[in-house]
């Protein structure tokens, strides 16, 4: 099979990325990229004092399968995924696009193979700043267990204001990790809870995770997120 | 793991070497009362816990209300609504800072009451409001740009200097210390952050900070000018006598109530500014609004117990090293001096939050860790400076203050834009209340002990020194920022083969994921636009690439460039367009060294494509 290419996935504590990124370079990871961004609270007590919010760090390599599989193997490892709370890790397949390869030339994968590989989804919903723990609550409610929220920003649009601005109207960008039989559920969920039917609401897609490390599945099968 | 043990920890490092530091002098050279040293030990403790507390409110509430109100002010439709607003809030807020107060009055006194504390209060107080709404509608209009605008403020203030007493010289520029207090600098950074959230555009991340800078010339300039229409130049009495506090406990719990009374007031303007608008206009959900009440309640309370603990357990132990020192050789003295200013400044509550916001703006790009020591290195040196000034007396203030300035404005032309506006707050940032109390009563201790020592003149001065010298060498750090060199080592391009693994699947959109330089993704936004995009969402981060290296020349640290990440919903026909004239984009491929990764968007679409559709052009 022709090598896919995939991106790499990390959810972590802030101030990790760093020790994550490094671990990465030495397995044969080029480069990453870092985001800033903040998981969701479990715990009912840090909730009533107000907190809402953990800050995390989100680290993305574009990496090989072969190596992307590599790095589940040795990250999880060095930075104990597999316990709760360390974080997580995920794949999901991309292209990497090259100026020589046009959109007809290369169709020589195999599809069935990638679809059996999903074990997950990865639900994206980006919504103006301030719904995206509304969009966390609805997504809880249909069974996710966690999401993680990333600030962002649209494209201008102008405006009449006094000063000439273009207001880049700031977003949430949510993601939440969540197994392949629940997709479905929380989508549908999310779709009429913020009410993105209507236009400027917030759109909402999909991405296929091919492999996840740190998810930690609880008895009622639900996935937890490491972003407790 | 949680926010608040976060913050617990963070301080706990910034309060250790301060601890280290005062237990080690009072073991070897200064002679304390047991009482003293306990106190300033509970001191230590409270001290902790309240602005570890303190820190989490801020972030609760003054970080969503000043977001909220430079939403307001940024989406006025008339410049009058604009003005009015930006200046209310600089004026609100400077006018209920405690700190001025006190410092009203004790010009009340220096001036043998020609100068009526309230006066004084309401003209600086108006002085920041009228900054504050230069410095908005500067922000707005994006022009003139920051580095001329603070020229310019300080220009005049070059001018102010000739026709003021030395005396008038420290006092203005420490009423610039006193307005930007713990709780008034926070506020400020956050809606300074705020407007240029809202803003935008490619200098989003050089207008996040600035307002702070802008804000603190507010005082100096009304205070100049007061005593120039005033015809004050002198300096009358001294510095009523000294009183140390008794036992151990009496003293904090006695100070409480005060301070949290003063605490309560500096709170309010901003707080029913905010409630006004909240009932009249924004109507924010009751869980957020939840959130901020109690935020502000945290603030409050860590407020109340970070001002008493320094009060009372610090202030003393301040005097005590610094008449003691001063007993011995001066070079003790200005070491003394250097190392407190060194890491006292680092314990600053606006230290903490200056810290955060840049991480937070610059996506981690700039240490943090970077600009503490360069603080710290800024602070460290003023103190010692002020301890030389004390030790001797023709060394003048301006000496310093003038040239140090005049340094950093020049260096504002040359230096990394973002640190320019990061300089400028850094002096208002660094003269909080540590400084005003506890480095502050150091110089008075050691003043006293000199004969030859002012001690209501010197104890002015260090604060102007404080308030100056973070501004000239976090400039100076943005300088060498600017020289950075970025390193690419030459590598053969080999075109990857890729197969697509997604084609395939019956599909209508795409996600296309676009990696660029910071500053690009509105050219990849106007690119792919042309090819048929409808909307982009746009994240911050940082990232490495082992084909480029970003180091800084002289202190030789690794940085890692910032990056945009650009997130597309295309459908299937022309997510290949996109992506194919996106890399065939010279300057985006050469300059924005630009990255792009496509997959399928799954099922979502499937089940509402229609209505996806439409809602493209988020």
């Amino acid at each position: 099979m022709a090598i896919i290419e995939t991106l790499f996935f990390t959810v972590v504590d802030r101030g990790k990325a760093n020790a994550v990124l490094h671990k990465a370079q030495e397995c044969g990871a080029k480069g990453g990229t870092i985001l800033l961004g903040e998981g969701t609270v479990q715990s009912k007590l840090l909730r009533k004092m107000g907190v809402t919010e953990l800050h995390k760090e989100i680290l993305v390599i574009s990496a090989s399968e072969e190596l992307s599989n590599k790095l589940h193997d040795t990250l999880c490892e060095a930075f104990s995924f597999s316990k709760r709370n360390k974080g997580i890790a995920f794949t999901v397949p991309f292209k990497r696009w090259h100026k020589q390869t046009s959109g007809q030339e290369a169709n020589t994968s195999n599809n069935s193979s990638y679809d059996d590989k999903i074990t997950h989804y990865c639900i994206i919903t980006v919504v103006d700043k301030g719904r995206g723990k509304e969009c966390i609550k609805s997504a809880k409610a249909a069974g996710a267990r966690g999401g993680t929220l990333i600030h962002a920003r649209g494209a201008g649009i102008p405006t009449d204001f006094y000063f000439p601005l273009v207001i880049e109207p700031q977003k949430d960008v949510v993601m939440i990790i969540t197994t392949k039989d629940k997709v479905s559920a929380i989508r549908e969920k999310i779709f009429s809870d913020l009410d993105l039917g209507k236009a400027g609401h917030g759109i909402l897609f999909t991405l296929p995770i091919t492999r996840t490390s740190g998810l930690v599945e609880n008895k009622s099968g639900e996935c937890k997120e490491g972003t407790s | 793991m949680s926010l608040l043990f976060e913050k617990t920890k963070e301080v706990l490092r910034t309060l250790l070497p301060v601890v280290i530091l005062v237990l080690l002098l009072c073991f070897t050279i200064v002679d304390v009362e047991t009482d003293v040293l306990i106190r300033f030990l509970v001191g230590s403790v409270l001290l902790l816990i309240g602005l570890s507390v303190f820190l989490f409110g801020v972030d609760l509430s003054m970080h969503p209300i000043g977001e909220y109100m430079s939403q307001e002010v940024a989406t006025s439709k008339t410049p009058i609504k604009i003005a009015i607003l930006s200046f209310l809030l600089g004026f609100l807020i400077t006018v209920a800072e405690p700190d001025l107060l006190i410092l009203g009055h004790q010009i009340q006194d220096a001036s043998g009451n020609t100068l009526k504390s309230t006066i004084i209060v309401y003209m600086v107080s108006i002085g920041v409001g009228v900054l504050i709404l230069l410095g908005v509608f500067r922000l707005l209009r994006g022009k003139p740009s920051y580095n001329t605008f603070m020229a310019v403020i300080y220009g005049i203030i070059f001018i102010l200097v000739f026709f003021v007493s030395e005396e008038f010289l420290a006092i203005s520029f420490d009423a610039s210390g006193a307005t930007t207090g713990a709780l008034t600098t926070p506020f400020v950074l956050a809606i300074s952050l705020g407007l240029s959230n809202i803003k935008g555009g490619k200098n989003e991340e050089e207008n996040s900070f600035g307002l702070v800078g802008v804000m603190s010339a507010g005082p100096i300039l009304a205070v100049m000018l007061m005593s120039i229409i005033s015809g004050q130049k002198n300096i009358h009495g001294d510095a009523g006598e000294y009183v140390y506090a008794e036992g151990v406990l009496g003293p904090i719990i006695s100070k409480f109530p005060g301070i949290l009374l003063e605490s309560l007031i500096a709170l309010l303007p901003i707080t029913i500014l905010f409630f006004f608008y909240n009932f009249i206009k924004f109507k924010i959900p009751k869980e957020e609004l939840k959130g901020i009440i109690i935020g502000l309640l945290f603030t409050l309370l860590g407020l109340t117990v970070f001002l008493t603990a320094v009060n009372s357990g610090f202030m003393d132990m301040g005097r005590i090293i610094g008449i003691e020192i001063g007993k011995m050789s001066p070079w003790i003295l200005i070491g003394t001096g250097f190392l407190m200013g060194l890491i006292v400044v680092l314990v600053e509550p606006a230290v903490h939050v200056l810290g955060e916001q840049i991480e937070e703006v610059t996506s981690g790009h700039i240490p943090i860790s970077l600009i503490r020591s360069t603080l710290s290195i800024g602070v460290g040196t003023a103190i010692a400076l002020s301890m030389v000034r004390i030790v001797i007396p023709a060394v003048k203030l301006w000496y310093f203050l003038i040239p140090g300035f005049l340094i950093a404005i020049l260096l504002s032309f040359i230096a990394d834009p973002v640190f320019v506006g990061i300089a400028y707050d850094a002096g208002g940032v660094a003269s909080g209340p540590m400084t005003a109390t506890f480095v502050l009563a150091f110089a008075q201790g050691a003043a006293t002990i000199i004969e030859t020592a002012n001690v209501l003149v010197d104890g002015f001065g260090v604060i102007a020194m404080v308030a100056m010298s973070p501004v000239l060498s976090i400039m100076i750090l943005g300088t060498i920022f600017r020289h950075k060199r970025v390193e690419y080592p030459t590598i053969a391009k080999k075109p990857a083969v890729t197969s697509h693994l997604i084609d395939e699947i019956n599909l209508e959109h795409y996600c296309i994921l676009v990696i660029v330089n910071r500053g690009f993704a509105e050219k990849v936004v106007d690119v792919a636009r042309q090819s048929g995009a409808k909307g982009a969402t746009i994240m911050r981060g940082r990232g490495t690439d082992e084909n480029q290296k970003v180091m800084l020349p002289i202190i030789n640290i690794e940085l890692q460039p910032e990056k945009e990440i650009v997130w597309f919903i295309t459908t299937t026909d022309v997510s290949a367009p996109i992506a194919d004239s996106l890399l065939n984009d010279q300057q985006l491929e050469q300059d924005g060294e630009i990255n792009v990764f496509i997959s399928p968007t799954e099922a979502m679409v499937r089940t509402f494509s229609t209505i996806h559709a439409s809602n493209d052009n988020e």
